[in-house]
């Protein structure tokens, strides 16, 4: 794994862009009412870098695009999952090295065991530093599983597991749709060029 | 359409003109002691005597709560309703119908409102006291590869152009006659239409743009020079150092007392 040759100037480049596009995502979902439940797509760009410039600039742009919603105001709730965004990314580049964005049935299966992965890793957070709770449509969740009687942090990790694999796969989808509508021409400047083609 | 996108509220106070890392250590020493903190209402503490007096120093103490107010209450609704009433094996203080109020689940709001509290006034102490450029300048100066810098001050000026395009993209597939109401799965294909478009052409973009940066030496090695001149003092250093060494120990002694029986 070279990283040099994943962090050449288009990735630099890629980056904000992918960035913007999680910010302007998120408010097109946001418009179009779609509830949280089903899915939110704050990681479009995160999953598109990890594919077309490997599993650690992924994880950068996960890191990344999480402090800067923090650092910007736009949402400074998402500052402390900002560890779990760059897992995201990462998985997202190991499945396309693995060659999973060939197969759409593998974009799907790669999307929902991502979430599930996200899902995990982000309830601990959402635990201690938000009380288990989100602030939004999910909480019904919560206290439904609450009732169910799983204690703060099962009741967490159950609201997560049920609603971020889903979201997560619309996610692989929509980008597995995006490279698959890029020149190769345009495809073959980025470093990993081989996932999608 | 703001060329950036920040909060960054300008003025002419003390708390304005200290470097930028003296605000970054100010804020992340609030949210470190804030999040280890035992008990219930330390973070209240915190938050009412060293955070609220710094905002109120660079006159910014308004826009904080306000801000604070709109991000926090969410959260604080749904923690008291949610743990408040579905706390299990609680004991109950107040019925309410079927469901009944519990006293533990109240704690546990207590205490979790208070450290998202912490975790937001933090960050927005530091956000609106801090232009972005010269704090992502200030860690630069500090080491951090000034690629890292690219990315954040290239994205905030970025965002603005990307919801304007987003929304001349919805209007434009509107007039195309895509609608974007109706049931869940009539919007939820409205977004393939939406969605695409907007990557697609800001991708296009990418060559261009990474040709640019190459024909101003984006990628040559060695130490940059900056057009923004940042002011330190040997005080604000020192105080920096006792922060950082305060938020070590913090972490440290809670992290003890959890292993420490």
């Amino acid at each position: 794994m070279n990283l040099k040759r994943d962090f050449n100037t288009m990735t630099w480049v890629l980056i904000p862009l992918a960035i913007a596009i999680n910010i302007a995502i998120g408010q097109i979902v946001y418009s179009l009412k779609i509830p949280v439940v089903v899915a939110y797509l704050d990681s479009i760009g995160t999953v598109l870098v990890g594919v077309l410039a490997g599993p650690w600039a992924g994880a950068l742009t996960g890191l990344l695009s999480n402090l800067i919603w923090g650092l910007t105001g736009l949402n400074v709730t998402y500052a402390p999952f900002a560890a779990v965004a760059a897992v995201i990314g990462l998985l997202a580049g190991l499945f396309a090295e693995a060659g999973w964005f060939q197969k759409l049935w593998k974009v799907i299966v790669g999307g929902l065991i991502t979430g599930l992965v996200a899902a995990v890793i982000s309830a601990p957070i959402a635990a201690y530093v938000f009380g288990g709770v989100t602030g939004g449509g999910t909480d019904i969740l919560v206290a439904a599983f609450r009732q169910m009687g799983l204690d703060v942090l099962g009741a967490s990790m159950a609201q997560g597991v049920a609603s971020d694999p889903l979201d997560k796969a619309i996610t692989f989808f929509i980008v597995w749709l995006i490279v698959r509508a890029l020149p190769g021409r345009f495809l073959a400047r980025f470093p990993r060029a081989e996932n999608v083609q | 359409m703001p060329d950036q996108v920040s909060l960054y509220a300008p003025g002419n106070s003390g708390l304005h003109h200290l470097h930028p890392l003296t605000k970054l250590s100010l804020a992340g020493f609030a949210l470190l002691a804030g999040l280890t903190l035992p008990g219930r209402w330390g973070t209240y503490l915190l938050v009412a005597l060293f955070v609220l007096p710094l905002a109120a120093w660079g006159g910014l103490a308004g826009r904080l709560g306000n801000a604070v107010w709109r991000i926090v209450l969410p959260f604080a609704v749904s923690v008291f309703v949610i743990q408040g009433l579905f706390w299990t094996g609680g004991t109950p203080v107040l019925q309410l119908g079927p469901l009944s109020v519990k006293a533990e689940g109240i704690s546990f709001a207590i205490a979790s409102t208070g450290r998202i509290l912490t975790v937001v006034t933090a960050f927005l102490l530091l956000i609106l006291s801090t232009r972005p450029d010269a704090l992502m300048i200030a860690l630069t100066e500090r080491g951090l590869p000034p690629t890292i810098t690219y990315i954040v001050l290239a994205t905030i000026q970025i965002v603005p152009r990307f919801q304007a395009r987003a929304q001349t993209i919805m209007d434009a597939q509107q007039s195309r006659g895509l609608r974007l109401e109706g049931s869940l799965i009539q919007r939820g294909r409205a977004l393939i239409p939406l969605v695409v478009p907007l990557v697609l052409g800001s991708i296009v973009d990418v060559e261009q743009r990474a040709m640019a940066l190459e024909a101003r030496g984006f990628s040559r090695p060695g130490p940059k020079t900056s057009y923004l001149q940042l002011v330190d003092s040997q005080w604000q250093s020192i105080l920096r150092a006792a922060l950082i060494v305060l938020s070590v120990l913090a972490v440290v002694g809670r992290l003890a007392l959890l292993i420490i029986p």
